[in-house]
């Protein structure tokens, strides 16, 4: 016999699990209990929205079911943001939440909030469990849905009675796994006769290359086909950021490079990417001379907000095999060439300060291997413009959600995923509050995460709004109270140092990279730096204003 | 544009729910609803009238179909105009 609680344990064992980020409390006590005698690796970190922000980054690093664990009530409301996080990232996480006993559910009893009712329209799944035998089921099937076709985030509540109840059943479900389809034969037979036909085909990768662990047959079909190729803020490394073939990252922050050729295409083919408002700018202006071929693992996204003359439906490997390579695009090339040549971005920013662009391209041409978490607002859109990935995991970054808080946890979550891979943060003074409890655990697990905080004592991409589009009506942006956040490092035994002048950089990227463990690079910038290129908000990508322009 | 949409649901907790918080929270009012309870199977069979402005009814069954706990959708009554999508407004 066994408890529901020893039940679940088994049957997470039996998924493989070996790691999980959580938090205690009364309801999913009987849980941890049975964690005791388990030889799964639980992580205490200091906040639930640590824990399944960092079940994200290790799912989104290792490719496995990112798991986290909260009890009821508030444990349980702390999980939404991330929840909704791996939702629009569509990132493979099972959450695990407490309930209060059954006889209690629906009296609104200590600590009970419906969290099953309340994350049903950000979450991929979710089961309330109601008999104990149903534990190895409904384990099996969450990780199951959590991972298969485009993965998405599964929650699974448990009340306490039901852990709490014996058992004699087996930890054992199988669940058989159904591979993708290939796409509709007349679907394809559609989409090669538009790309033979085109003159001027631009790929645009979105997350879902990465996701749909198609980065070999789609880098395969860049080079055979020879068609240019540009990126969603999550396609970043679908191609290497370096590859000649690669023109940029469309969109509101994008180069205008990526953005000229997208609105220059006659056909858009677009692989595992939905047409999201930031990448596309004012949808009706949208690449508007195209046809659009739409390779997707998720129906729902053909047609959702742009029309595909073809729809190639299911794995993306299989539809990218399917596509005609044979193609004569030489003036097509040499013109997108020529574009990105011309829009190259320049490092040489006249004064004395740090200018971020170039000191993130520097980190990342001292260690090109670094996977780059990141948090939200102008720092992240450096981080894109700027570092290199040569694959998508080595670029965490809250895209859907552009949830701040997300770097650290993501960081921590990628250090575990893999143990040996030198993992850095850059975040912004306002992001960084936002879960900065969780240096707590990166000293706690001695984690050796580099983190880079870029400090423009403001909420820099909302200031640089409100600058551009309200007037310079400066409100609720300032932050020049921030803490000294060496000392505040120091105090979670981290060690850092401040950097302020351009000159101190290279050697600052060297003390950073070399630490061994755990190290903070705060970085002092001037407060109305700016994030250049961007569209602004309602027009379409070909407006758009640089520098000199504002 | 009214439609009409006829969905097989397992009868399990929450199904319900899911499937018509999808249906508005992806543009569409629901003007009239009808269950039916088929016991053997454990399913319930809803027959609902549906109305957007601007919203593809295509669209909406293929986010429904992903729903686990539906067995099937159709549409009765289909009016699709031409795809017709609006500008985002978000910003
Ligand atoms: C949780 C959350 N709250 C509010 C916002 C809105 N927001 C977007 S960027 C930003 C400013 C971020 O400031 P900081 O982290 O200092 O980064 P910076 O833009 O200065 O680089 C804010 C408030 C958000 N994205 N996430």
């Amino acid at each position: 016999m066994m408890t529901g609680a020893q039940l679940l344990i088994r049957a997470l064992e039996q998924e493989g699990v070996e790691t999980i980020f959580g938090y205690p409390g009364g309801a999913i006590m009987p849980v941890y209990d049975a964690l005791v005698d388990s030889r799964l690796d639980h992580i205490l970190v200091r906040h639930e929205q640590g824990a399944v922000m960092a079940a994200d980054g290790y799912a989104r690093t290792s490719g496995r079911v990112g798991v986290c664990m909260a009890t009821s009530g508030p444990g349980a409301t702390n999980l939404i943001t991330g929840i909704a996080n791996a939702f629009l990232d569509s990132v493979p996480l099972v959450a695990i939440t407490g309930q209060v006993p059954t006889a209690l559910m629906g009296t609104d009893a200590f600590q009970e909030v419906d969290i099953f009712g309340m994350t049903m329209p950000i979450v991929k799944h979710s089961f309330l469990v109601r008999r104990v035998e149903d534990i190895p089921r409904v384990v099996g099937e969450a990780f199951h849905i959590a991972a298969e076709g485009r993965p998405g985030p599964v929650l699974i509540d448990l009340p306490k009675d039901i852990t709490n109840t014996s058992t004699s059943q087996p930890p054992l479900f199988e669940m058989k796994s159904n591979d993708l389809d290939g796409p509709d034969p007349d679907e394809v037979e559609a989409a090669c006769r538009m790309i033979r036909a085109a003159r001027q085909p631009v790929l645009y990768a979105g997350g879902g290359v990465g996701i749909g662990r198609a980065v070999d047959a789609f880098r395969e079909y860049v080079r055979a086909s020879g068609i240019p190729v540009v990126a969603t803020l999550k396609g970043l490394g679908a191609l290497p950021t370096r590859d000649p073939a690669f023109i940029g990252m469309l969109g509101m922050h994008g180069n205008q490079a990526a953005n000229e050729v997208v609105q220059a295409a006659d056909l858009l083919i677009c692989v595992g990417a939905r047409f999201d408002d930031r990448a596309t700018g004012r949808l009706d202006g949208f690449a508007p001379r195209a046809k659009v071929v739409h390779l997707d693992a998720d129906p729902a996204e053909i047609s959702k907000l742009r029309h595909a003359d073809a729809a190639l439906l299911g794995d993306l490997r299989q539809s990218l095999a399917a596509l005609p390579t044979d193609l004569s695009l030489d003036a097509w090339q040499a013109w997108c060439s020529e574009r990105k040549q011309t829009r190259e971005w320049r490092y040489d920013a006249p004064g004395k300060g740090i200018y971020v662009p170039h000191m993130l391209r520097q980190i990342s041409e001292a260690d090109p291997e670094l996977v780059v978490s990141c948090d939200v607002g102008q720092h992240q859109m450096w981080v894109a413009q700027h570092c290199h990935f040569k694959r998508p995991e080595q670029h965490l970054t809250s895209a859907g959600l552009g949830a701040m808080g997300y770097g650290i946890p993501a960081a921590i979550g990628a250090q575990f995923a893999d143990p040996a891979a030198r993992v850095l943060t850059v975040s912004g003074d306002g992001s960084i509050m936002m879960n900065i409890q969780e240096l707590a655990t990166i000293n706690r697990y001695q984690l050796p995460i580099k983190i880079v905080l870029v400090d423009n004592a403001s909420l820099g991409l909302v200031r640089q709004w409100q600058q551009l589009f309200h007037g310079e009506r400066y409100s609720e942006v300032d932050l020049s109270d921030n803490p000294d956040f060496v000392a505040v490092a120091k105090s979670f035994g981290i060690p850092g140092f401040r950097v302020e002048q351009r000159t101190e950089v290279a050697g600052a990227i060297d003390r950073l990279l070399n630490s061994e463990g755990p190290m903070l690079a705060h970085v002092c910038i001037d407060p109305m730096s700016n994030v250049w290129p961007l569209v602004p908000p309602g027009q379409t990508n070909d407006v758009m204003l640089e520098e000199q322009s504002a | 544009m009214n439609h009409t949409m006829k969905l097989t649901i397992c009868r399990v907790e929450g199904a319900m729910i899911r499937a018509l918080g999808l249906i508005e929270r992806r543009g569409f009012a629901v003007t009239s609803i009808n269950a039916t309870e088929n016991e053997p199977a454990q399913q319930l069979e809803l027959i609902i009238g549906l109305r957007s402005a601007d919203r593809s009814v295509d669209v909406l069954a293929r986010q429904i179909e992903k729903l686990f706990d539906v067995c099937s959708v159709s549409l009765l009554q289909h009016n699709e105009s031409a795809l017709e999508l609006k500008e985002s407004m978000a910003c």
